[in-house]
């Protein structure tokens, strides 16, 4: 415990169980910490990622051995891919019982070698204040990441007088300064010779808190900023230079305006397969250069042209004292000609998804924080949710992880307690971790949950009609009566399925204090648009068919066949 | 995301020894798809840390990727990729040959010409010792197989880097 407060921690998402017993009896003494109980140790893992993600700081979370700990595995594992900072400490059977198959004893150190930053196994109470200075150290420094630390149960009742490290040194570990001045001259030097320059922006800028050094970049040289889905916020959305997302389900102007590059600056960015599509195809008529922390990111999916390894903020300070004004008007009229022609839609006469988002938005004035589950209502989310701060936008990114929402979302309003935030979550992803309801009642934690019911698992309903021949295979989505559950838990519950009532609705729920459970009882079978097919190149973009404007053979026609799709 | 050719490169890793380093290392191999021929450990000359041998095969891009990867990992200190022409090379190989009484001269024999050493040999078999370059061993073992080979246990490649 000590070592907890010592880093500065003020909340930690947990389980107790029989090993962790001696910890649990310790919290009691430290009344500084506040313990959020869980009902499922894989939402603690959530939690302390929301709250890593809406601050910065390091989110821990804790759970006993054995199922505890295994139930641990895919947040951090959604945690891993996203480069999030989180502590997770396990309980363990007593060092003389591990490998004997003791109750409750699982190898979750071996388990989490994989989705973890490091993880440890603490055998020695000696070494225990510097083993959880150093996990707090590495998971929030470099490219960031979970660390797990494993105490077996004598470790927890032992005492020790060792002293908690002055300074973390490990042999082989450096945090990266600025890239070096060769590397940031060369790619001055292209951005100041491109003609059709853009900047793809990743959560990198968020995790190097670059904004600032970013936008500088983008007014300088009047650079288009488009973002991948997790470095939304990372230039507000409302700038007139940013373009919104790219990718599958990206903008169709970022998506093209890559196509159409001959520089691309990826800032904190992967390259990864949802927003390259087929790497081949891949921004073929530009330069890629790559800015990352992580030299390991260097040539992992695309072949890039120049490189700037370090950490971000410091490149961009750099790179921002050789950076030279550009205007590029003739980009520009062709950037706003593509924004007027391959506009987002929302239809209107029917009650959508997108139409909930866009009120969500215009209610909230893009402020809130938003964290969402997996699937459709994710990339309506991105595309119609206009974030316009840093950090207020949480998905899980690379795992892609239904469930993540909701907990998340109660994650950062424990780290935030003054802002708004929503939970925008389908009706698939909720009934996954939905049991937090009672989680958020006990604690008074005021989430608002906008639940965008379409009775399908949507994005896989869509993948079914699109690409095999709209063979529905278990893709209905049965649910309870929401209404009963949230009174079931004492929840605040509203329902809305047209849009004369959106506004009062929406209304109604930011008005109450404490958790709200919103239903939005939507179209069932809505698509999203644009979408790049699955082993597509980024140039094949289908645009919505409600772009009614636009040429028929861009519209709803995939060159995908079913025998093509490619995961 | 080339058709570049394959290669074997010898590869050399100090790691800090925790609990789960060598499970870490080899599961990245694993997980990330990279071929890992051969592996071998022990202690080095500072004391809680331990150097590695892997030798990889891949082509140009994927071996870049394996130095990166090892390198990110906490416990790996230091990678290096050794050029054949930069470092001393060797691998240790037991093999206890089983021969006719009539053929165990020849075996002996063949030990002699590889300049290989015999640490212990019993009425029925006998354990051949040698270190070399891994072609050396190779044809070792092929000159002693018409003499019944009845086991062969080799320690993989370890490679010292040569002082600049």
């Amino acid at each position: 415990m000590e070592a907890l407060v010592r880093e500065g921690v003020d909340t930690i998402f947990g389980y107790p169980g029989g090993v962790v017993l001696p910890l649990y009896d310790e919290m009691l003494n430290w009344p500084q910490v506040r313990h959020v109980l869980v009902r499922h140790e894989q939402c603690a893992a959530h939690m302390a990622d929301g709250y890593a993600r809406a601050t910065g700081r390091v989110g821990v979370c804790l759970a006993t051995s054995g199922p505890g700990a295994t139930n641990l595995v895919t947040g951090i594992a959604t945690a891993i891919m996203d480069s999030i900072p989180m502590v997770a400490i396990t309980g363990n059977v007593n060092t003389w019982a591990i490998g004997k198959d003791a109750f409750q004893e699982t190898d979750i150190q071996g388990i989490t070698i994989p989705i973890t930053k490091h993880n440890y196994l603490v055998t020695d109470v000696e070494d225990l204040p510097g083993v959880l200075a150093e996990a707090f150290y590495l998971a929030n420094t470099g490219r960031k990441g979970p660390v797990l630390v494993d105490i077996p149960k004598d470790i927890f009742i032992a005492k020790t007088a060792a002293e908690f490290p002055e300074k973390i040194e490990r042999r082989g570990y450096r945090i990266p300064g600025a890239a070096p001045a060769e590397q940031v001259s060369t790619v001055a030097k292209l951005i100041n010779e491109a003609d059709r320059p853009v900047i793809i922006a990743g959560a990198g800028v968020l995790h190097s808190e670059a904004m600032a050094e970013l936008l500088q970049l983008a007014e300088t040289a009047n650079l288009p900023v488009i973002n991948s889905l997790l470095g939304l916020g990372s230039i507000p959305r409302n700038h007139e230079l940013s373009l919104g997302m790219m990718g599958m389900h990206g903008e169709a102007t970022g998506t093209l305006a890559v196509q159409d590059a001959d520089l691309v600056l990826g800032i904190g960015i992967r390259y990864d397969d949802r927003l390259t599509g087929n790497t081949s195809a891949f921004a073929e008529k530009a330069k890629l250069v790559h800015f990352d922390i992580d030299p390991s990111e260097v040539g992992k999916t695309v072949r890039n042209t120049a490189f700037v390894i370090g950490d971000i903020k410091a490149s961009l300070i750099e790179l921002n004292k050789l950076v030279k004004k550009r205007a590029h008007p003739t980009w520009w009229k062709q950037i706003r000609e593509w924004q007027s022609t391959y506009p987002l839609v929302v239809p209107e006469g029917k009650f959508l998804s997108r139409t909930v988002l866009k009120a969500l938005n215009e209610h909230t004035r893009g402020e809130a924080i938003v964290s969402t589950d997996v699937g459709q209502h994710q990339m309506w989310t991105a595309q119609f949710y206009k974030i316009t701060k840093p950090h207020n936008f949480l998905s899980s990114g690379g795992l892609g992880t239904m469930g993540y929402g909701f907990p998340a979302a109660m994650g950062a309003k424990f780290a935030r307690p003054d802002d708004e935030v929503w939970a925008v979550v389908g009706d698939g992803g909720f009934q996954m971790t939905l049991q937090e309801l009672q989680t958020a009642v006990e604690y008074g934690c005021n989430v608002k949950i906008c639940l965008l019911n379409n009775g399908f698992l949507g994005m896989v309903r869509q993948w079914q009609e699109l690409f095999y021949d709209n063979r529905h295979s278990h893709v209905a989505m049965g649910s309870p009566d929401f209404g009963k559950l949230a009174e079931a838990y004492g929840v605040e519950f509203f329902r809305c399925s047209r849009v004369e009532e959106l506004d009062e609705t929406i209304e109604s729920a930011r008005a109450h204090v404490g958790p709200v459970l919103v239903e939005f009882v939507v179209e069932m079978e809505e698509n999203v648009y644009p979408m790049v097919g699955p082993g597509a190149g980024n140039s094949s973009v289908v645009m919505d068919p409600a772009l009614t404007h636009v040429e028929p053979e861009a519209v709803g026609a995939f060159e995908t066949t079913h025998a093509a799709v490619k995961l | 995301m080339s058709s570049a050719t394959v290669q074997q490169h010898t590869i050399v890793v100090l790691v800090q020894n925790e609990t789960g380093t060598i499970n870490r290392l080899v599961s990245m191999f694993r997980r990330r798809g990279f071929s890992l021929a051969c592996f071998s450990a022990g202690d080095c000359e500072i004391p809680g840390f331990s150097r590695l041998t892997l030798v990889v095969n891949g082509d140009d891009e994927a071996l870049r990727q394996c130095l990166r990867q090892l390198d990110k990992l906490i416990d790996v200190v230091e990678v290096t990729d050794l050029k054949p022409n930069e470092c001393v090379a060797r691998e240790l190989a037991l093999i206890r040959v089983e021969p006719k009484d009539a053929d165990r001269e020849a075996v002996y024999g063949i030990v002699s010409e590889f300049m290989a050493k015999v640490p212990k040999a019993t009425g029925t078999g006998i354990i051949a010792e040698i270190a070399a370059e891994l072609e050396t061993i190779e044809r070792f073992i092929e000159a002693l197989k018409p003499y019944n080979v009845a086991e062969v246990v080799r320690t993989g490649t370890i490679a010292v880097k040569v002082s600049d």
